[in-house]
């Protein structure tokens, strides 16, 4: 599922380049003729910057020598496992080469946290590799849109969660018919038919008329065309959808909870509760709402969501 | 799961019902469409003749689900939206018809050139040619290979599923991702499908029985 889905990530580029035709609205980031994906840094990138640029540092008292947090202070760089092709949530600018997005703004907040600087260093992971990466001592940390499940909790720890992700509804822009998945009762919605979305749309909305559509593009593309109503996937892949295309848009919070972990070495146990102190700290000061704010919020509609409860998901 | 059978039950009954419409209308639409095109194939006018043969090279040459997807997500784009069902239907029913057309032909070939002088011969025109002389024997030749297109076509309904039409297959994806369990929910679809296709062989042979006494 997991597999699939980071898969389906990966197309979505790909189809969507294909098949974008006309670009309306312009609020929203698209590519570029040269291929540069920079809305965030226009529209709001100096959001990000500043989000950053305020992000604190942690006292050296917290830092017991001895521990990884003092290697990684030593060494000077935090090197993150993540991706770079994850939008909205940790993706290459390939003309400065800079990560930004969700992940990628909190990974560079936690080196800040501990090195004094954002800077970090990227090692590609992916879904077979990620526990392995961190078990080896490869990476230090996980950015990677990593769902916390008891199963992995037994190989690495997880700090967080720091997000709280899940099924979300696309809609075509400016439909204010559908506002919460209660809306979606006897509306036509479509799902891809691998993914679960199918039977949590009849949970949540039994009288939707659900339609299955093999691809990620071909349910957009039903909505586009008015054939679906809405289109419900994981929220963190109709964010990329919307990314690339602004004649869609992402209607408020999940209503399945999928909780997002810091992926942390379990072999140094400081370490997780250091990044959990540290998460607390950037929520309480209001940082972690910005960040959402200048990333996830430029395609998801509303207000910045309330983080999940450090500690609330089973294998956090 | 005993209470969930009778809910599966109904489920894939519903699909089955609109897989069978879907296989009837799509081969009558593909009967109709495909004799229309073998006139057109074999009639005097050159024109009429070239669109027969581009046409059956079209569709025959492309692949269902390709024509399936380019018509479901295609046609929208041109500002024709039409339901889902109907779209596959007649996506489907206009690739069936290649092949049926080349059927007919192919029967209508299988009359000797002897019986279409004879009848030049006696006046009958090119319809009343077509229509007293040579269908009655071209039909015969015909029974078999249309009962191999209606196996090949009930079937291929399942790809509808991969555009949104919830029939067999359709439900049974439902099913599967409600009760989790594909194995067995796919074995009981498979059943159907064989059956539908096995009765059809039956009563291809039966009619080819009934036309062979007739001669």
């Amino acid at each position: 599922m997991r597999t699939r889905r980071l898969l389906t990530a990966a197309c979505v580029p790909a189809t969507l380049a294909l098949t974008l035709t006309a670009c309306g609205g312009g609020s929203a980031a698209l590519p570029s003729a040269d291929g540069s994906a920079d809305g965030s840094s226009s529209a709001s990138g100096d959001t990000y910057q500043q989000v950053l640029d305020a992000a604190p540092v942690a006292a050296a008292s917290q830092i017991p020598s001895g521990s990884l947090m003092a290697t990684i202070k030593k060494r000077g760089t935090l090197v993150v496992g993540g991706t770079d092709t994850a939008a909205l949530f940790s993706l290459k600018d390939p003309v400065t080469g800079k990560l930004t997005g969700f992940d990628a703004g909190l990974a560079a907040m936690l080196a800040k946290y501990i090195t004094g600087s954002t800077k970090t260093k990227l090692v590609q992971v992916d879904v077979a590799t990620r526990e392995q990466l961190l078990r080896n001592g490869t990476v230090d940390t996980v950015f990677a849109t990593y769902s916390i499940t008891p199963e992995r909790a037994k190989k690495v720890d997880f700090a967080g969660p720091y997000y709280s992700s899940g099924n979300a509804i696309l809609t075509k822009k400016g439909d204010t018919a559908i506002t919460s998945v209660k809306d979606l009762n006897g509306e036509n919605v479509c799902a891809q038919s691998g993914s679960t979305a199918a039977g949590n749309i009849k949970n949540f909305a039994p009288k939707a008329n659900v339609l299955l559509f093999d691809g990620n593009s071909q349910c957009v593309q039903a909505v586009k065309q008015g054939r679906a109503d809405a289109y419900v996937n994981d929220q963190a892949l109709l964010v990329g959808v919307q990314y690339r295309d602004s004649s869609v848009q992402v209607v408020g919070k999940p209503f399945t909870t999928d909780p997002y972990g810091i992926g942390v070495p379990k072999q140094d146990p400081e370490m997780k509760k250091f990044v959990d102190a540290w998460l607390k700290t950037i929520e309480t000061d209001g940082l972690w709402a910005k960040l959402w704010k200048a990333t996830l919020g430029t395609a998801v509609t509303g207000a910045a969501p309330k983080p999940p409860v450090i500690g609330s998901a089973e294998g956090s | 799961m005993t209470d969930h059978l009778s809910a599966i039950a109904a489920q894939l009954g519903h699909g089955l019902l609109l897989t069978l419409a879907l296989t009837v209308l799509v081969f009558a639409g593909a009967v109709a469409v495909g004799v229309l095109l073998a006139v057109l194939r074999i009639c005097p006018v050159s024109p009429l003749r070239a669109f027969g043969a581009a046409y059956v090279g079209v569709f025959r040459n492309v692949p269902l689900l390709v024509l399936l997807v380019l018509f479901v997500f295609g046609l929208p784009d041109l500002g024709l939206l039409y339901p889902l069902f109907a779209t596959a239907a007649t996506a489907m029913a206009l690739y069936w018809a290649a092949f049926v057309c080349e059927v007919v032909r192919s029967g209508v070939r299988a009359v000797p050139r002897g019986q279409v002088e004879a009848a030049r011969a006696l006046g009958l025109g090119f319809g009343a040619c077509l229509r007293c002389v040579i269908l009655p024997q071209a039909i015969r030749p015909m029974v078999q290979p249309l009962g191999s297109i209606f196996i090949g076509c009930a079937p291929s309904t399942s790809l509808a599923a991969a555009v949104g039409v919830a029939e067999l297959t359709g439900q049974s994806q439902f099913v599967t991702l409600r009760y989790d369990q594909p194995l067995t929910t796919f074995a009981i679809t498979t059943v159907v499908y064989v059956a539908i296709t096995l009765t059809s062989a039956l009563i291809a042979g039966r009619v080819e029985r009934r036309l062979a006494v007739a001669r």
